[in-house]
């Protein structure tokens, strides 16, 4: 517990000191989890306010819904993984008005912030070019295989590993597809002292 | 010419061995003219190979951003595949007829470029300059891309030049052994000798190459810092080598199943919270008030702990409260302050009510301000 905590405020200290974004962060993971509480509460009775006897599932979507949305609005739109938890919770309209009030006041401007970021500009452009790469490289793939080092293949088959799990590293942080792999690096480690801090907290408050 | 080559061959010669040479896409053809009594690559040269493709494989990664994940396997194979095809088409020379994809590529790089110059007939000196000039953007735009047609010109012309990169990367490697540069160089030195005459022409690839090279390798430290950041964030994987491939590939699992068992975990929690609590709703933001910065962990379970009393009525819910605070103000001298706990108790009074949200925000903007 003690490890994580120091892990949490090290990386987040040396992650930011580097050439992270300008916008000043906390550097103790107590005060992340005190903020992080203190926004949750808030969005959850903003939640409850709008709409009491929930039942067990809706609770939960709340639950996570305004957890997510709290830390979210608590980085305030520096980081790309709140960003696009934000864009995804304001974008299903059965979610968006909940999300908004949840937000509160300052949702507007979170929300103009997000969509302004250029996230998902180039999904067609994705879909043809991989098109063109696979019908040039199937004609260079075919010619391959005659004399293949083993060490030049093992090699390229930790290539393939890694990329494909950067391809699921990707999938598993949110807004990570469109990330290159440098932010998604800074992406992953912010999301799991996210992750870590919510883990905590919910749990102290479950078994209290 | 040969004084810059000269710098070149010095240059790369002081780099480390991984480099990332970058984008020697410059004098491709001109190569495959030359080098047509290439000598097989021996076991040994490999191992440089490991270092540098592994770079390539990364920038592939970085420099298709727009395009993220699934041309990369694509390129990947390709750029395994077009090596062996270049050793094996190499000492019968068909030069022209080798790379036909390559070819294609570079057409459609060349048709697409922005910075395409109007000839094409000097394919592979604009070409080339073309593509690191893209190469180039993509590095200075890490993060964006700020219009289609550069994105999808970016996309289509790094894997051709990454290509071709690689497979110059490989030849660049049999020239660093020959200069005696790299560790396990002495065997092949005799070797290479012969290929003195070809050191030339790559390294003045590398020249043009330099800036972009550094900023590789600038990129690829910084990859590697986060990836040790992240190997220390996870637990139980401060072993691997984080340089090799292997040891990133390890960390990379490691990563994604903290990732996943952390999201398991949150999922869980708020079931239980949600089962636990017939009333979503927590009334101690007067939790936070004495609160300082140093916050030790028991403190905050313990100052979580009144946060659930979710059955309680209103009425004994303060009372209860009340108790719980003295008895933790007891317990705790942190924040255990009687007249903050007073202050706590009235204002939970008019926090108690939860029938709008501007009284919520009322609240917290008093948190705020007592915070």
């Amino acid at each position: 517990m003690h490890h994580s905590v120091s892990c949490l405020s090290y990386t987040w200290s040396f992650s930011r000191s580097s050439d992270g974004p300008t916008e000043p962060r906390m550097r103790n993971p107590s005060l992340i989890k005190e903020e992080f509480l203190k926004r949750w509460i808030i969005a959850l009775r903003r939640c409850t306010s709008l709409k009491k006897n929930m039942n067990i599932l809706e609770r939960n979507k709340v639950v996570k819904l305004s957890a997510d949305l709290a830390m979210a609005s608590a980085r305030n739109g520096t980081t790309s993984w709140s960003r696009a938890l934000i864009a995804n919770a304001t974008r299903d309209n059965d979610n968006r008005i909940l999300a908004e009030q949840i937000l509160g006041p300052e949702s507007e401007i979170l929300v103009k912030r997000v969509s302004t970021m250029p996230f998902k500009t180039c999904n067609r452009r994705k879909i043809r070019s991989k098109r063109i790469l696979k019908r040039s490289c199937s004609s260079a793939i075919r010619r391959v295989r005659k004399t293949v080092p083993r060490k030049v293949l093992a090699n390229c088959i930790a290539k393939r590993l890694i990329q494909k799990r950067t391809h699921i590293l990707k999938s598993l942080v949110p807004g990570g597809e469109f990330m290159d792999e440098t932010t998604l690096m800074e992406e992953t480690l912010d999301y799991i002292a996210y992750l870590r801090v919510q883990v905590d907290v919910m749990r102290s408050c479950t078994y209290c | 010419m040969e004084p810059n080559l000269g710098t070149i061959v010095r240059s790369i010669s002081i780099g480390p061995n991984r480099e990332e040479t970058g984008l020697e896409s410059l004098q491709f053809r001109e190569e495959i003219h030359r080098l047509m009594t290439v000598p097989p690559e021996n076991g040994s040269s490999f191992t440089e190979l490991l270092q540098l493709p592994e770079t390539q494989a990364m920038e592939l990664l970085h420099s298709a951003h727009s395009d993220e994940v699934v041309p990369v396997p694509l390129s990947g194979e390709p750029l395994h595949g077009i090596n062996d095809d270049h050793k094996s088409y190499l000492p019968s020379f068909n030069g022209n007829l080798t790379f036909p994809s390559n070819k294609v590529l570079i057409e459609r790089a060349a048709k697409f470029s922005v910075f395409a110059s109007g000839e094409h007939s000097p394919e592979t000196s604009s070409v080339p300059s073309d593509s690191s000039a893209n190469l180039e953007k993509v590095k200075s735009e890490p993060a964006e891309t700020d219009s289609n047609p550069n994105s999808s010109q970016l996309l289509v012309s790094d894997p051709a030049v990454n290509i071709k990169n690689q497979r110059s990367e490989k030849r660049k490697e049999r020239e660093k052994k020959g200069k005696g540069c790299t560790k396990k160089s002495k065997i092949e030195i005799s070797q290479d000798a012969e290929k003195l005459p070809y050191v030339h022409v790559r390294a003045r690839r590398g020249q043009a190459t330099d800036s972009h090279s550094l900023a590789e390798r600038a990129r690829r430290e910084k990859i590697n810092a986060r990836m040790k950041l992240l190997q220390e964030l996870v637990p139980g994987c401060s072993k691997t080598f984080a340089m090799q491939i292997s040891g990133t590939a390890l960390v990379l699992d490691e990563i994604i199943n903290h990732v996943q068992s952390l999201q398991r975990q949150v999922e869980l929690l708020s079931m239980r919270l949600a089962t636990v609590n017939p009333r979503v709703d927590f009334n101690l933001d007067s939790l936070f008030a004495p609160e300082s910065g140093s916050l030790a962990d028991s403190n905050f379970h313990s100052m979580v702990s009144p946060l659930l009393w979710p059955e309680i009525p209103f009425n004994g819910n303060r009372q209860q409260h009340q108790q719980q605070w003295n008895f933790d103000a007891l317990h705790r001298p942190l924040w255990g302050r009687e007249e903050d706990n007073h202050t706590f108790i009235t204002m939970e009074n008019s926090l108690l009510n939860y029938e709008s949200a501007n009284s919520a925000s009322l609240h917290s903007n008093q948190l705020k301000m007592e915070l």
